[in-house]
């Protein structure tokens, strides 16, 4: 590789446990550094700069004035990636728009919320195209390291299109379902290699909606498993409130 | 001991060169490092890998070369494979598999008509049959060439076609659907140019190969004109993952396309209604 | 038929020798209702009564992911990834031994997949007379309640404390020979094994088809035209794939590439895919050949059906029961489809 490609990090809305799980990657994040060159982030060096060929962005926007800022990045990457559930489907953010405006302004700022501005919070496709999403929260540091090795051979990673349910059976999981719990693996998009599960919890759906997912199944599975639909609400809306296919509050 | 051997190593081969055919396609020229010629027939493909990228299947778009370790693909810029492919640079390697899969019957059409129908780019594969013919004129009977794009500016072969037709041996029509100021010829799908051509059903055989919509009417229009479903053959795109009949991909009803296929023989696929 | 004896107090002592040359795996409880083979150790508690292993066995012979080759990216040589452990099953059922033979089968046709062929070629199978019929199992209805060949050696418990032993191969007997003291069966003892199996049979032909499979690829052709059946079977379809990976005899995979950090060097690997994930028949462009889940639930059930019985005589499905349990939508079922496909055909004759 002649030139190593200039990349850059940046966040809205959110925890930043994106960026730290890539400073995780420890060890392996220095071969990988041997191939880039990191212009910007803030999580690792204080230097910055507008000059870079690929922009990772962590968190969603909350507010309007994020879009200018989102939008000059867009203007300066050549490929824009989304970084966690925040950036790719706007994440735990999202709870807040099934909440009324004046409601969540006076909870999260109380008598100071008309200096703040804030609005539904969405993830970054809502505003500029994106290129390529990693998906989680948090990201897994493994599938970074993947993505961006593809990047540098000239391929754009693609995430498993699938629900989690088939990687859990590729990890030999039992069905939560079978043990009578209430998992979000039906209708999660996959490429986590089913985590959650295997490591004893249940999918919370933080990668989003599998874009072929069966809503209308997914709701009489729960509803056959003797979940209530208020289950299902609390459950869903946790990672799932920036789409539009969500359920309703019934 | 004996070393291992996996049918999923692919062989060295480097690019030679390189040629734009449309916005998208580009023709490629590999060699085999090995020196040896690639011993495709007509209508097999290869598995192309760029390393770290993947590995796509692709139909071989030379003639088969006795002599000579080159061979060449016509590619679309279309997937991470292909647009690969076209960031290579002359001198770069990649892994190749195959050939694999069935081809025409070349053997049997001695001594025959022969009437080809190309829709986009299914020309590519058709290109290898028919420079084999031309290679071997005179044992073969008329060549009638139909060929059909959607819009002049994604023909492809451009120059050799032109030197086809100039040709008193081989019959050329061309036809686009869409025409732009530039374009003098035929307008119409591919069909439109049937009533232009003379064929001996006795003795004509159809080989065919376009995009999944073009093959019924394709087909009707042979039967208007008497020829025989046995002599129609078609080469079916599906994505072959393994070539070896075992990961699925390819499967058309109960068949592989990858160990059954590409190339039938229509009679062998007219039932499945996974074909078209 | 040769035939030995073997008492539960010498199996822990034979357990210990092929354990030294081969990784031994037993059916255990992983958990109430659900069992899984696990590599054996002292301690395990073999679970001779198992219903079911939740998982099913090609994980053995083709894992959820696997190493084809290995690649330079700067001389572009590569070579090949063969696997060849040595491992022992001790304990599986007849309709599970029914799917690696017809695994055996269709991965050895158009050439031989040699990552599949060397794990096989260096697995020993014992199989078991299975005690108990899992709620969601047909195999007695599909061909699959006794297999005669597939096995080193064929275990039947005959009474509490003693087994029947029938032969497969000579690497079986050898192995069993192993064992200190092992005796030749009586014609009385092999009478009471063959009385336990009709028994176990008995049991297991409560939960059969109904009617003869032989009849299924015919009705399976007739009906593959009916869209509205197979529609409405797929309304709750999530396209999860969950019925394909759980299923012994579906063997579709995936090939992809990965490099190391230093993008010197990679690997290529095969993972499972199945038929039902809703991009496994897309080509380069988009073109999707079973954009619908009533398309691939439909493909799944003639392969089960029909296309395998084309091509090999028997059907892609042994009754297993696997991917009735699997299914969380609960519409993976092959008895009932094909039931409900032949009471159609014969109602509407």
């Amino acid at each position: 590789m002649a030139v190593k490609p200039k990349v850059a990090f940046f966040d809205f809305a959110g925890c930043e446990g994106d960026q730290l799980q890539v400073a995780n990657l420890e060890e392996r994040l220095l071969d990988i550094l041997a191939h880039i060159e990191v212009v910007s982030f803030r999580e690792i060096k204080t230097e910055h700069s507008d000059d870079y060929d690929i922009a990772f962005v962590e968190g969603s926007i909350t507010r309007p004035e994020d879009e200018k800022r989102l939008k000059e990045i867009r203007e300066n990457a050549g490929i824009l990636v989304a970084l966690g559930a925040c950036a790719t489907i706007g994440g735990i953010n999202c709870l807040k728009n099934f909440i009324n405006e004046s409601e969540y302004r006076s909870t999260v700022y109380g008598s100071s919320a008309r200096w703040y501005s804030t609005y539904a919070s969405r993830p970054l496709s809502a505003v500029v195209p994106v290129d390529m999403d990693i998906h989680g929260c948090p990201i897994d540091k493994n599938e970074f390291a993947t993505a961006v090795k593809e990047l540098l051979l000239g391929k754009i990673y693609t995430p498993p299109d699938y629900p989690v349910c088939a990687e859990c059976k590729m990890a030999g999981n039992i069905c939560r379902y079978e043990q009578g719990q209430l998992c979000l693996g039906i209708v999660t998009r996959a490429g986590c290699k089913a985590c959650c599960v295997t490591e004893g919890s249940f999918c919370w759906g933080c990668r989003g909606m599998a874009p072929e997912a069966n809503l209308d199944a997914a709701a009489r599975i729960m509803e056959d498993h003797g979940f209530t639909r208020l289950n299902a609400q609390d459950r869903l809306r946790l990672y799932f409130g920036c789409t539009d296919r969500a359920f309703n509050p019934g | 001991m004996k070393p291992d051997f996996s049918p999923y190593v692919p062989r060295p081969a480097t690019l030679v060169a390189k040629n734009t055919l449309s916005e998208y396609v580009t023709l490629f020229e590999f060699a085999q490092d090995s020196g040896k010629t690639l011993a495709h027939r007509p209508g097999q493909f290869i598995q192309v890998s760029i390393y770290g990228v993947g590995e796509a299947p692709f139909s071989v778009s030379s003639p088969p070369q006795s002599d000579h370790h080159h061979f060449e693909l016509a590619v679309r810029r279309t997937g991470s494979v292909t647009n690969a492919l076209h960031n290579l640079q002359t001198g770069s390697k990649v892994g190749i598999r195959g050939p694999y899969g069935s081809y025409f019957p070349m053997q049997k059409f001695v001594g025959q008509d022969l009437l080809f129908a190309a829709g986009g780019l299914g020309y590519i594969p058709i290109r290898s049959v028919l420079y084999y013919m031309l290679r071997h004129r005179e044992e073969y009977g008329d060549i009638i060439l139909l060929v059909g794009t959607r819009h002049p500016r994604e023909r492809i072969f451009t120059d050799q076609l032109e030197e086809i037709s100039r040709r008193s041996d081989v019959h050329v029509l061309e036809t686009v659907d869409v025409p732009d100021e530039s374009w003098q010829g035929n307008v119409g799908v591919i069909t439109t140019l049937f009533p232009k051509i003379r064929i001996n059903p006795e003795n004509t055989n159809v080989a065919m190969i376009g995009p999944p919509v073009m093959y019924r009417f394709v087909i009707d229009e042979c039967a208007k004109l008497g020829i025989p479903q046995e002599r129609i053959y078609v080469s079916l795109e599906r994505r072959m993952k393994c070539g070896l009949g075992k990961c699925g991909h390819c499967q058309i009803n109960g068949i592989n396309c990858c160990t059954d296929g590409p190339v039938f023989c229509y009679t062998k696929i007219a039932n499945l209604p996974e074909a078209f | 038929m040769v035939a030995y004896i073997v008492y539960l107090q010498q199996i822990p002592e034979l357990l210990h020798k092929w354990s030294s040359s081969y990784d031994v795996y037993v059916p255990t409880r992983v958990e109430e209702h659900f069992y899984e083979f696990r590599p054996w150790q002292e301690k395990t508690h073999i679970a001779w009564d198992y219903d079911l292993a939740y998982s099913p066995l090609k994980v053995f012979f083709m894992p959820p992911r696997e190493d084809l080759i290995h690649f330079d990216l700067h001389n572009y040589t590569a070579s090949p990834v063969i696997k060849k452990t040595r491992q022992l099953l001790f304990g599986v059922h007849p309709y599970d031994i029914k799917a690696i033979n017809q695994l055996d089968q269709l991965m050895g046709m158009d050439g031989v997949d040699v990552n599949y062929q060397n794990l096989r070629d260096n697995t020993v199978i014992f199989g078991l007379e299975p005690a108990r019929v899992a709620e969601t199992a047909f195999w007695a209805g599909v061909d699959a309640a006794r297999v005669d060949f597939g096995f080193d050696l064929f275990w039947t418990r005959i009474s509490p404390g003693a087994f029947l032993v029938r032969v497969g191969s000579a690497q079986g007997e050898e192995m069993l020979k192993m064992g200190s003291s092992i005796t030749s069966a009586t014609a009385a003892e092999k009478e009471a094994a063959r009385r336990i199996h009709l028994r176990a049979a008995a049991r297991a032909d409560k939960q059969g088809l109904g009617f003869t499979w032989t009849q299924v690829p015919e009705f399976m052709n007739k009906f593959y035209s009916r869209k509205l059946y197979w529609r409405e079977k797929a309304k709750t379809c999530l396209s999860c794939g969950s019925c394909n990976l759980v299923c012994p005899t579906c063997y579709c995979f995936d090939i992809q590439d990965e490099t190391d950090d230093h993008l010197k060097q990679g690997k290529r690997y095969r993972q499972w895919d199945g038929c039902m994930l809703e991009g496994f028949s897309r080509i380069a462009g988009g073109l999707n050949f079973r954009p619908n889940p009533w398309e691939r639930y439909r493909h799944r059930y003639m392969r089960k059906g029909k296309y395998i019985f084309d091509r090999i005589g028997e059907l892609g499905c042994v009754g297993c029961g696997r991917c009735v349990k699997a299914c969380t939508a609960k519409i993976a079922n092959p008895k009932v489809v094909f039931s409900e496909i032949r009471e159609a055909i014969k109602n509407e004759a």
